[in-house]
């Protein structure tokens, strides 16, 4: 499989700080990676130099086999990005914002098709500037779409939209996998990077900490989780190895186990000696989001780890 | 890796510098606020200039200057941050798009829609006033108010890269541009040293202002245009691009470098 992203020993330093620090990592054609990190770990500066708007301090990127920054107008035209904030022009309609943008590619999307893509084929004759938020999102993402990219950069596409709009920007992110585009997405959401991410790579204090599949992630995350809602109770009132993880509230039990059936056994045969109600019994694997600030907490000095 | 052979080729230079000066022009045009500055404001003066239903020719050139170097120089300048500001200009950037013919279709744009507004002006002197106009002189003024323009336009991009926030965008293009009228005269005689009188047929106004009246009032077999002013104007076109091929941004300003990779998502 030939590799879409190259990246060896980048680094990028702003005076004393060194924003991404020796990242290396290597993207195959077609493959869907999530980077994720907490503020200030590196992901725009990393993006930002992949897509060519960033010299790196030291370190070679090479994207499609091109150093971004020597790209030339055949390389862009391979090249798909939806910024970090909007960027369109208000005044314009969306089938005027597309049709602008279609005329610059060799073999583009017609924008009717991209219009039901991205589920604004009602909106085709509204104003940008009259859009909601979500919807301006996704004309963002029709931009950076219409081309048929090879690479797809993508960062933080979906922060502060609703679960709706989130949902229909992930669907259309999808369709465009499913022909082979490689993607690059940069998030907060750890369950966007578990709906769509092959792999996923954690950056930290400008290095990666982590580098892995969303499965293989969680399962870093540590033990599986039982839960169990109680009524007010007393420690007393519980078995001694119950009571080791009655929540702060007594109002839940909580445990973290890696012996499921018999810490399983042992609470539900306590819950039917009280009658207790197993209805909002929870039992689980540990979240991505668990696995994810296990790695990133690892890693980090105390008090990048308190602001992550 | 694509196969050159099999690659589709990329659509053609021309056609994409139409359209986009089509589309910048578009934008500019339909912003209401513009229209209202660069055509209402100076057909506003001139009527209030006017005495007895008679203005004269230069003050119809001055009105149609200011209308021109308003849309230009302010209107134009603090659209291009404002584009930039908003991520636009970098969007563009990253796009198939030659860089130069964005560049160029912009400040093209601006040279048709502040040629209209300098136009309309001159109408409105024909119109309300009978300021008489002929084929020949109108031309002429329209040699004038296209280099003219460019004259405006090309520093206007040049000073941008400058300008750090959309908030200070009118403040420092205004700075600039009311001094450079008022010792240009284009507002009105104003009683001046001579150093500064010869200092303002140095800078972009007066020669515009100058050139106008000259193209409107012009008599059969006098020189249609002062050459002297067309040199002028074109010198700080051609020395505006220049320095803002050097100057330009694509990029919004980051609050500082150090600032900008802690705040870094």
């Amino acid at each position: 499989m030939t590799e879409a992203v190259f990246v060896e020993h980048l680094s990028k330093r702003f005076g004393e700080l060194a924003a991404v620090d020796d990242v290396s990592f290597v993207v195959p054609e077609g493959q869907v990676v999530g980077v994720l990190g907490p503020n200030g770990a590196g992901k725009t500066t990393t993006l930002e130099m992949l897509e060519g708007f960033l010299a790196p301090t030291s370190g070679t990127i090479r994207i499609l086999g091109t150093d971004p920054r020597r790209g030339g107008r055949a390389w862009r035209a391979r090249v798909g990005l939806v910024l970090q904030s909007t960027s369109l022009d208000p005044e314009l309609t969306v089938r005027q914002t597309l049709d602008l943008y279609t005329a610059l590619y060799p073999r583009p999307w017609p924008a009717r098709e991209i219009l039901k893509l991205i589920d604004l084929a009602n909106d085709a004759q509204t104003r940008v500037g009259v859009l909601s938020g979500g919807q301006r999102r996704r004309v963002d993402l029709a931009i950076g779409i219409i081309g048929r990219p090879e690479i797809l950069f993508l960062d933080e596409p979906t922060t502060g939209l609703d679960p709706e709009a989130r949902r229909r920007t992930w669907t259309a992110v999808e369709r465009l996998t499913q022909a082979g585009t490689t993607v690059l997405l940069t998030t907060h959401y750890i369950d966007e990077v578990d709906r769509l991410a092959d792999r996923v790579i954690v950056l930290a204090g400008g290095r990666v900490v982590t580098d892995t599949t969303p499965r293989q992630l969680r399962a870093q995350g540590g033990p599986a989780t039982i839960r169990l809602p109680v009524g007010p109770v007393t420690v007393a009132e519980l078995p001694p190895k119950l009571a080791a993880h009655l929540d702060a509230d007594h109002d839940a039990i909580v445990i973290r186990t890696t012996d499921m059936a018999a810490d399983l056994g042992e609470l539900i045969a306590w819950a039917d000696a009280r009658d207790e109600n197993l209805a909002d019994l929870e039992v689980g694997p540990p979240s991505l989001e668990d696995a994810y600030l296990t790695a990133v907490g690892e890693r980090l000095p105390p008090e990048a780890s308190a602001d992550a | 890796m694509p196969d050159p052979a099999t690659t589709p080729r990329l659509p053609a230079v021309g056609p994409l510098l139409l359209t986009q000066v089509g589309y910048q022009a578009r934008l500019l045009a339909a912003n209401g606020r513009a229209v209202m500055i660069g055509v209402g404001l100076p057909v506003l003066l001139l009527i209030s200039s006017s005495s007895h239903s008679h203005v004269s020719v230069s003050a119809v050139a001055g009105r149609a200057v200011f209308g021109l170097t308003l849309t230009a120089w302010n209107i134009y300048g603090v659209r291009t941050v404002a584009a930039r500001e908003a991520g636009i200009l970098k969007r563009w950037r990253a796009t198939p798009l030659p860089r130069s013919c964005y560049f160029a279709a912009r400040i093209l744009a601006t040279v048709v829609v502040s040629v209209l507004a300098g136009a309309a002006t001159v109408a409105a002197g024909v119109v309300l006033y009978g300021t008489h106009l002929t084929v020949t002189g109108a031309l002429g003024a329209l040699i004038v108010f296209v280099i003219g323009a460019a004259a405006w336009a090309a520093p206007a991009t040049a000073l941008t890269g400058a300008v750090s926030t959309i908030d200070s965008a009118g403040p420092i293009l205004l700075l600039v541009y009311f001094p450079v009228l008022v010792i240009s005269g284009v507002l009105g005689s104003v009683s001046e040293a001579h150093w500064l009188h010869t200092l303002a047929t140095y800078l972009p106004a007066e020669p515009l202002s100058h050139a106008a009246t000259s193209a409107l009032q012009h008599a059969p077999g006098a020189p249609l245009l002062p050459a002297r002013d067309l040199l002028v104007l074109a010198a700080w076109a051609i020395g505006g691009l220049a320095v803002a091929t050097v100057t330009f941004r694509w990029e919004p300003h980051r609050p500082t470098q150090r600032r900008a990779a802690r705040a870094d998502a």
